[in-house]
């Protein structure tokens, strides 16, 4: 009977989640290794190469262990930067990154608690959810400022 | 019926646009961070990207007690964040928030029984500004 009533407050709770990546490229960039990664502009003239999308994709399971490639710093560090490369870029500019759908707090407990609540009753699996990270930007190829 | 007329009128009249806003720090007030859709000019030190999610449902179609709206992702979530990075704010900012038009929050608030699932999501990235950079709207004020 109580159900009701604290379902409609549990809902209300705030849930916040924050997703981080490391450091990108600092502005003059420090000693020109690797590639120029921001989510700004160029700090020098460039020429276009092309647009990149990346998608990381991975799975929460029960809430708590986060498995695969849904993380911001994976996919821009490894995944875009490889992708530029290939590409033959010097850099990757106006890098825009979006996780789509990070557990909350409440959600990961929430999830816990129905994954153990599932095995010990034994009817149902852990509870999986879907990750996904994608990641855009436009690979650069630095030209010098010489005619 | 004349509920009803009452009801339709009111929804027609509410339009259907729906309009969220979020204010930012002061550029003056020096001690606070800045937050900027756009680039810094100058040199900075980068900190790292951070992306903020805030997640809830609207009660009776207006209520919001999670505080899924644009300022309190702003203030509540992505503000902290670059606070204790330590950053002197964050550039490139994109956000987006769920929205609904009034007709649909009215509807709600009549299917109060029903919430409407509301989210809000900013990101960008957390920088320091080097000597002799300044924040990306200073100097212009917009007002």
């Amino acid at each position: 009977m109580k159900l009701p009533l604290l379902l409609p407050v549990l809902l209300c709770v705030g849930c916040s989640a924050v997703s981080h990546g490391s450091k990108l490229s600092d502005r003059p960039p420090e000693g020109g290794r690797g590639l120029y990664l921001s989510t700004g502009g160029s700090p020098r003239p460039y020429r276009t190469l092309g647009f990149a999308q990346v998608l990381g994709y991975g799975v929460t399971v029960a809430g708590y262990s986060d498995v695969g490639d849904a993380a911001i710093d994976g996919v821009i560090k490894k995944s875009l930067v490889d992708t530029a490369l290939r590409m033959g870029g010097d850099g990757v500019i106006n890098i825009e990154f979006e996780d789509e759908n990070p557990p909350t707090g409440v959600e990961r407990a929430a999830e816990l608690s129905e994954s153990i609540s599932n095995v010990a009753r034994g009817n149902g699996g852990v509870k999986v959810r879907d990750r996904n990270v994608i990641v855009t930007g436009e690979v650069i190829q630095f030209i010098s400022s010489q005619p | 019926m004349r509920g009803t007329f009452g009801l339709l009128l009111l929804m027609a009249l509410a339009g259907c646009t729906s309009v969220n806003v979020a204010q930012v720090p002061s550029i003056r007030d020096r001690r606070d961070v800045f937050v900027s859709t756009g680039d810094v000019k100058g040199p900075y030190q980068s900190l790292g990207v951070v992306q903020t999610t805030r997640r809830g449902v609207l009660l009776f179609g207006f209520a919001d007690p999670a505080g899924t709206d644009l300022e309190s992702g702003l203030r509540e979530s992505l503000l902290p964040e670059v606070r204790r990075l330590g950053g002197d704010g964050i550039m490139n900012v994109r956000f987006q928030q769920t929205q609904y038009p009034v007709p649909t929050r009215i509807l709600f608030a009549l299917l109060f029984f029903i919430p409407l699932p509301s989210e809000v999501t900013l990101s960008g990235e957390v920088v320091k500004l080097g000597p002799g950079a300044a924040p990306p709207s200073a100097g212009t004020p917009s007002r």
